[in-house]
């Protein structure tokens, strides 16, 4: 089960692309190739405990709504998603 | 290698890191992502000076993939544009299963070289490629067979270790050629002193690649090229020119350090002259 945060756009935030790229509704912003992975829950990643995004943001979903849904939450999280995945070129995956 | 190497004018290795497995797209819209726009890339950066090319595949979407059909598609549309640079493959895989790591290895011809991450490496948060000791053996022995020269990942000191530890455990052909990484989280602190120290602990006779990541990419391979190292650039670790300016392309950073390398009088190798430093 992939991530309920999870959407594929093909334009979002004046990006365009020619094919849908994975977009984060909690960060508000398109992921990085490498997160996708976890965000479709690939190989042994669940979205659920190995991604921070989701934590805080299921997290403050849990607290604000009293109880254990997941709903999609627009980008209110300080993290903004992929803070540190845009300080280009830190990829560290040689 | 050290200083003597560099005022012998020892030829340099140039290193184009195309595209990674980490961000795209989304990051720099710069970035080669297809077959095509790989091999475009690489011939573009062989014709800037680099002799060898490192990549990772993706799929159209952007997202990973260690198909070695997918492999196989990048390296037929390198060679359709590029034919004598050197194709060295990726072996990362944060996450992936280890059996998705030999998958690289396997396109024909095989890559000439292929990545070998020599320990673990944290990524985001909750993230470790974990790297056993195991997988570098099983990768290692699988290289050998199909006559792929390994290019040892070294993210940080201890990874150093465990290089000495691989040469230990399994012969390794002459010469060893490792990659000294600096930059954030994992990866050794970008400092000089730790660079001095990094190349006084490689196993003897090895050569060394230099790679800082983001900012640190081109004072690193500016001090690898005084060090008589080889140097390693590309949109895979750093996106921009300067700051806040993103890099155009591959061949603009490559054509950068080529431009310092012939500042400071070190010849930068064809793709010929890389084979034979590294025993290809
Ligand atoms: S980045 Fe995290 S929160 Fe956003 S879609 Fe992916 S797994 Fe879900």
């Amino acid at each position: 089960m992939s991530c309920p945060f999870l959407d594929y756009r093909l334009e979002a935030n004046e990006r365009q692309f020619d094919e849908p790229r994975a977009y984060c509704e909690a960060a508000a912003r398109f992921v990085q190739p490498m997160r996708a992975d976890i965000c479709n829950d690939r190989y042994d990643l669940a979205h659920d405990s190995d991604c921070e995004i989701y934590l805080e943001h299921a997290g403050a979903a849990d607290e604000n709504e009293g109880k254990n849904e997941r709903e999609p939450k627009n980008g209110t999280g300080n993290r903004s998603g992929d803070g540190d995945e845009n300080r280009a070129g830190s990829g560290e995956d040689a | 290698m050290s200083y003597a190497e560099f005022l012998a004018g020892e030829p340099v290795i140039v290193t184009a890191a195309l595209t990674g497995g980490v961000h795209g797209k989304e990051t720099t819209p710069h970035l080669p992502e297809t077959p095509e726009e790989i091999g475009k890339a690489a011939a573009e950066a062989e014709a800037a000076g680099a002799a060898v090319v490192h990549v990772h595949a993706r799929q159209p979407n952007g997202e990973r993939t260690f198909a070695t059909e997918r492999f196989q598609e990048i390296d037929d549309a390198i060679r359709r544009r590029a034919e004598d640079v050197i194709i060295q493959h990726s072996t990362g895989g944060t996450g992936a299963p280890d059996a998705a790591r030999h998958l690289p290895l396997r396109t024909d011809p095989a890559p000439e070289m292929a990545s070998l991450d020599m320990g673990p490496l944290n990524r985001y948060d909750h993230l470790t490629s974990e790297n056993t000791r195991g997988l570098v053996d099983s990768l290692h022995a699988e290289m050998v067979e199909r006559g792929v020269k390994p290019e040892l990942e070294l993210f940080n000191d201890g990874h150093l270790n465990e290089a000495l530890g691989l040469l230990d455990r399994r012969d390794l052909a002459d010469p060893v050629y490792g990659t000294l990484i600096f930059g954030p989280g994992t990866l050794t602190p970008p400092t000089p002193r730790n660079f001095l120290t990094a190349i006084d602990n490689l196993p003897a006779g090895a050569q060394f690649n230099t790679l800082g990541f983001g900012r640190h990419q081109l004072p690193f391979a500016t001090m690898g090229l005084l060090f008589g190292g080889h140097v390693r650039v590309g949109l895979e670790d750093n996106v921009y020119y300067r700051q806040g300016e993103l890099a155009t392309s591959n061949a603009q950073l490559v054509e950068r350090v080529v431009r310092i390398a012939d500042e400071l009088g070190r010849p930068v190798a064809t793709p010929s002259q890389a084979r034979e430093i590294l025993g290809l």
